[in-house]
């Protein structure tokens, strides 16, 4: 058993003891999980276990009640908004694919690379080669070269997705937030979409949320059970889908 | 850098409406001044007027459709920056006035002795001079624009309720214009002007020369605007439009963006009331009432939102309108304004340029489509049946 | 200030009120004597006032002055006009038999009346009467008689206007008849009334000190700015040794009124929230609850003010006597005028902008516009004539305090509305319905709700609601087309203040706002206390965008 201060040491994401009530109900409860780089994490659990409300708390949009967010070891994010959060590296992708459906594909990841933000340094932004060379390989990754003159609005709700992991990718981040990713994807979609997360998970830790067993079992990587808003198991995919506590709340359903 | 992004702001029909501009500011005056009254060619002053106070108002909805059209602020209160500017100028042309007033007071407006004040408030220093007052004309609407902006968009003040608050605003400003002890003319503002720079107001050289400038602050800010909204700055704000927790998620504080924005747009809006209180002749508060600023919506929507070149067409055909409807049938004016809204809402969301460009851009996305499809044999499907076969 | 007038059930008709107000009231309280004295039943009380009355003849004037108060502690009613006539110089005695009659001139004689029955004692020559001399001193014993007598009256109205004319103008002369009445009064408030007359009337006097002390007490109890006027005139004639009493006294009474003047601001305040209340509750329903940017709403509130405005015409024109009705016909009247406008908006041009809130605000002006326009081609553009029914004019005091009866119903009515409201909403199937649909519209429909009329008889009912208050607000207002102008930001201010989407927060909201105005109003007047309101709402918004109550959680924020 490691101590808690080791843990911490080498966690590139720390969550201890983290709860946020709304009104009396509590979203989270006393939630503690750690995220080591490079690691890819599924998390599962019903509705309501808190999943959303948690990405809520790293990525700023939501201030815990109490709690610990600790991420590379020394940065507090209960002190960060969205835009800090996002500047040190932490990317997030929503629920519902959004992306910029007025600009094209390469609008859309011009956007979201990770340049200088400011006001001033995007009225006098020009793309340079490096920034056009980056965006291309980014293109291919995610599959969209031959559609990348084409307003986002007009991409299948598969493309969609992608392109938002796109733009994901292209903000350069230590650590990637994706909350179902292949919710009202086809089968083939699915698919791919697990081949492109390992991909991207090379280089980077990643947390998936997502209902999809099936997905969460070929993406093949520890996973952590929520409910109620807090950790009811983690571990194997077979040891977490095995624990009565999770059948009973969750898979037995 | 400059350069490239004043030369980013040139594009095709920006160009068109920058050369019609100036091209307007050129011809107008001319005819005006050069042709004898009875030719055919002949502008009248009247008119010439009146095409210049359509043009202040084309910069007010231009400077509207920055921060609506681009970056999804509704403001109710555009009313106020215009006429804030209007008041700057106003301050300028009072003091010029010098002791040719009624009362004849060298340094102490008609209104002020009216009142019995004894001297000049510390507000009104510096307004005689051009380049100061011409200096407030941008900063006392860009100042309020900032300190609002800065408290709105910093606690995420969006949607209907910044709408709201804007309209309170200048609802705010409307009544602390109206009173006397404020020092700015009370209800009955700021009026009989005499000169400016040593210029009669009311000598046809001098109106032209207004006109003219109209025109050309026009097509300027017209090119600013166009620089603004391609440059990627530009991309940002119609992110923030259409999906700003995505802009803010990626790392970007939308806050700034807004303020930027929303400061730039009151200028111009400051700029437009400068222009528009030497040719009308007053200021008053009546220019900050809420129906006003609303007015400036329906110009923006008419012309087409989210186009550059729309809010100046609508602004310029709603008002045309208005002087036609006003001027033959009084009593239907506000039905047909009414009616305007209602229509513009139901049927013409995008305005008039915006389903024009509508229409162009399906064409062009067709062709595109078309062209995807044949890539997407190339592209995407191996990777799918790659991952298939996996499994 | 207490009324001035007798209470209403004192028998001077309100006919003859009307032309004594610009008498003193002094002479008010004594007509009311001689009214009763004329009309009321003989009356005996003590000692026979007849032969005091004879003696007159022979007195001189100090021994008239000690016969002036003899006559007066009979109590005796009946002898008002005779001292009356006396002090007026019209009494005489006859030189046979030294008898004393009052006397009114008929042509060159003189008509004797007996001044005790008022009965005529038959017509003499001028030359067989002599007149009974009065002198200034005499007059003001008289006049303290009458006082006193009027203070032993029967009627209970007479004695209290009495004493309250003594509190008026006290002089040390009442002081022992208001005793005398003292000790015969058994009527609480007119026994109250009278000790503190006692009181006012024995600071002028010689009386000791202590007595002076506990009658300051009185009079500080009694409170109010009467008691602070009558301070005020006494202080410089006022014994030194009493001054710190005084005082002290005074301090007590301004702690009073302080808190009187906040009550009446509070009052004030809460009449202007209920005000903003009316015209912002239909918006609550129509923005709080459906998410309409109405801005037709204020069109709404004048068309219901205007549906007032023709229902008076046609009372007036066909049945003037169902005047006093005519607010309670209008309220149905209004109702549906306005509901059905709402109605034909919702389905005409609201449905299709579901989801897009800043085109409805667009759409809504645009429809404001038109309902303006289309009232001031039918009406023209002036002001119309509302008229309040009785019920709804006057006022009356509570306490240190006046109100009027507008206002006060407008409070009521306006309460009355908000819970009416609110039990629709809250225990109705209709409100569940409606509350169904704006929480989730697709799960409600496929419940089987439908929909697209619950969204229609929604908005009927918030542009109902306003056009029942454009009926009360006919009352205090101009009703012209620019009336629903000059409450849409008021009523968008409420609404968000309160939080939107909560009835209890637009209640709270008008109410607070209404408080808060009035309480600037006085040290930084209306205007600007206005745009103060103005700019903390705008400031408040800052602090919490969702208003005072609003719903927190996720669900929300998204």
């Amino acid at each position: 058993m490691n101590t808690i201060a080791e843990t911490r040491a080498k966690s590139l994401l720390y969550l201890e003891d983290v709860s946020v009530s709304f009104d009396g109900f509590k979203a989270i409860n006393s939630l503690s999980l750690v995220v080591e780089p490079g690691e890819l994490r599924a998390i599962i659990g019903p509705n309501g276990a808190g999943k959303t409300t948690m990405m809520d708390i790293i990525t700023g949009k939501t201030r815990p009640d109490t709690g610990k967010v600790i991420f590379e070891e020394m940065i507090d994010l209960t002190k960060k908004d969205e835009a800090d959060i996002a500047q040190l590296g932490i990317g997030r992708k929503f629920q519902k694919p959004t992306v910029f459906e007025s600009h094209t594909v390469w609008d859309n990841l011009e956007l979201a690379l990770n340049r200088s933000r400011g006001v001033f340094a995007t009225l006098f932004y020009t793309l340079t080669a490096e920034d056009k060379a980056r965006i291309e390989e980014i293109l291919t990754t995610i599959r969209l070269t031959h559609r990348k003159d084409e307003y986002a609005a007009n991409l299948s709700h598969g493309q969609k997705q992608w392109l938002e992991i796109g733009m994901l990718l292209a903000q350069e981040p230590k650590l990637l937030l994706v909350d179902e990713p292949v919710a009202g994807m086809t089968d083939a979609e699915t698919a791919e979409t697990a081949v492109l997360l390992r991909e991207i998970a090379k280089t980077r830790s990643v947390v998936v949320v997502e209902h999809d067993m099936g997905f969460v079992r070929d993406l093949g990587v520890k996973v952590t059970c929520l409910a109620e808003g807090s950790v009811l198991a983690e571990g194997s995919i077979d040891f977490v889908s095995s624990d009565p506590k999770v059948i009973e709340n969750y898979l037995g359903r | 850098m400059i350069t490239g992004f004043i030369l980013r702001a040139l594009e095709g029909k920006i160009v068109v409406a920058v050369g019609i501009l100036l091209a307007v500011a050129i011809i107008v005056p001319a005819l005006n001044l050069l042709t004898p009254p009875d030719s055919a060619l002949h502008i009248p002053t009247y008119a010439m007027a009146l095409m210049g106070k359509y043009l202040c108002y084309a910069l007010l909805a231009l400077a509207l459709d920055l921060v609506w059209g681009y970056c999804g602020i509704l403001s109710l209160g555009h009313g106020a920056f215009f006429a804030l500017g209007g008041y700057a100028m106003g301050m300028y042309l009072m003091r010029q006035i010098g002791s040719r007033g009624v009362y004849g007071n060298p340094d102490l407006p008609d209104f002020m002795v009216f009142l019995n004040w004894k001297e000049l408030p510390w507000f009104w220093y510096g307004f005689d001079m051009f380049p100061f007052a011409m200096a407030m004309v941008l900063i006392v609407p860009g100042l309020l624009a900032f300190v609002f902006g800065w408290f709105a968009f910093r606690s995420r003040v969006n949607g209907v309720y910044l709408s709201i608050i804007t309209q309170a605003m200048t609802y705010a400003l409307m009544l602390a214009f109206f009173r006397n002890d404020m020092g700015f003319g009370g209800n009955n503002g700021l009026t009989d002007f005499k000169d400016i720079l040593g210029f009669q107001v009311q000598a046809g050289g001098t109106r032209a020369v207004l006109f003219a400038m109209s025109a050309i602050m026009l097509a300027l800010c017209l090119i600013v605007a166009s620089a603004i909204t391609r440059s990627k700055f530009g991309k940002v704000l119609v992110g923030v439009r259409d999906a700003e927790s995505r802009v803010r998620f990626l790392g970007f504080r939308v806050e700034n963006i807004k303020l930027f924005t929303f400061v730039v747009s009151a200028m111009f809006a400051g700029i437009a009331g400068a222009l528009f209180v030497p040719q009308v002749g007053i200021i008053n508060p009546g220019e900050f009432a809420p129906a006003n600023s609303i007015e400036v919506v329906v110009w923006t929507a008419v012309g087409g939102r989210g186009t550059l070149i729309g809010p100046i067409i609508g602004a310029i055909l709603v008002n045309a309108g208005k002087s036609y409807f006003t001027g033959a049938f009084p009593e239907f004016w506000l039905f047909a304004l009414g009616g305007l809204f209602i229509a513009v809402t139901l049927f013409l969301p995008k305005g008039i340029v915006g389903t024009i460009q509508h229409g162009w851009n399906a064409r062009k996305a067709l062709k595109a489509a078309a062209d995807a499809e044949k890539g997407r044999d190339a592209g995407a499907l191996p990777a799918a049946q790659q991952a298939q076969a996996a499994e | 200030m207490r009324s001035a007038l007798p209470p209403s059930n004192s028998p001077i008709p309100a006919s003859i009120r009307g032309d004594i107000v610009t008498t003193t009231s002094f002479i008010r309280a004594v007509i009311a004597v001689l009214f009763f004295a004329f009309s009321g039943p003989a009356f005996a009380q003590g000692t026979d006032p007849r032969p005091l009355f004879n003696q007159l003849a022979d007195a001189n004037f100090n021994e008239a002055e000690k016969l002036v108060g003899e006559i007066a502690t009979t109590g005796d009613p009946r002898v008002v006009p005779a001292l009356n006539a006396f002090s007026e110089g019209d009494l005489y005695f006859r030189k046979s038999d030294k008898a004393v009659f009052a006397a009114k001139p008929v042509g060159l004689q003189l008509e004797l009346i007996d001044p005790v029955t008022g009965e005529s004692a038959g017509q003499v020559a001028k030359g067989a009467v002599t007149k009974v001399k009065v002198n200034n001193n005499l007059r003001r014993a008289i006049r303290a008689a009458l006082g006193g007598l009027t203070l032993m009256s029967p009627d209970r109205g007479a004695r209290l206007s009495a004493a309250d004319a003594i509190l008026r103008s006290p002089s040390a002369e009442t002081l022992e008849l208001v005793e005398t009445a003292l000790a015969k009064e058994t009527d609480a408030e007119v026994k109250a009334r009278m000790e503190e007359a006692r009181a006012v009337s024995l600071l002028s006097s010689d009386r000791s000190v202590e007595d002076k002390r506990a009658a300051i007490e009185t009079i500080a109890n009694l409170g109010g700015r009467e008691a602070m006027r009558i301070f005020s005139t006494i202080s410089s004639s006022i014994d030194e040794s009493l001054k710190p009493d005084v005082d002290k006294a005074i301090a007590k009474i301004q702690g009073q009124l302080q808190l009187w003047d906040l009550a009446q601001n509070v009052w004030y305040g809460m009449s202007l929230g209920s005000v903003l209340l009316l015209a912002a509750i239909g918006l609550a329903i129509t923005f709080g609850v459906m998410g309409i940017i109405n801005m037709a709403h204020g069109e709404m509130v004048m068309l219901g003010a205007y549906s007032t405005f023709m229902v008076q015409e046609v009372i007036r024109d066909n049945a003037p006597g169902l005047f006093d009705w005519s607010l309670a016909i209008a309220l149905p009247v209004a109702f549906l005028v306005t509901g059905l406008v709402g109605f034909v908006i919702e389905r005409g041009v609201i449905r299709f902008l579901y989801g897009r809130p800043l085109e409805t605000l667009l759409a809504t002006w645009g429809v404001s516009l038109i309902l303006q326009q289309a009232i001031r081609t039918i009406f023209g553009p002036t002001n119309q004539e509302v008229g309040n029914p009785s019920w709804m004019s006057g006022s009356f005091p509570l306490g240190g305090m006046t109100i009027t009866y507008n206002r006060m119903w407008i409070i009521v009515f306006s309460l009355t509305i908000f819970f009416a409201l609110l039990f629709v909403m809250k225990k109705t199937a209709y409100g569940l319905n409606m509350r169904a649909v704006t929480q989730n519209r697709r799960m409600a429909s496929s419940m089987g709700i439908r929909t697209p009329w619950v969204d229609a008889l929604t908005f009927a009912l918030g542009s109902g609601i306003a056009g029942i208050a454009g009926v009360a607000l006919s009352q205090i207002d101009n009703v012209s087309p620019n009336l629903g102008q000059s409450y849409i930001i008021d009523s968008f201010m409420v609404v968000v203040f309160g939080g939107v989407g909560n009835l209890w927060g637009t209640l709270v909201g008008a109410l607070s706002l209404g408080i808060l105005n009035k309480f600037l109003e006085p040290s930084v007047g209306a205007v600007l206390g206005k745009i103060l309101v103005l700019v903390l709402i705008i400031l408040f918004i800052q602090k919490r965008p969702r208003g005072l109550f609003a719903l927190k959680g996720r669900a929300v924020e998204a």
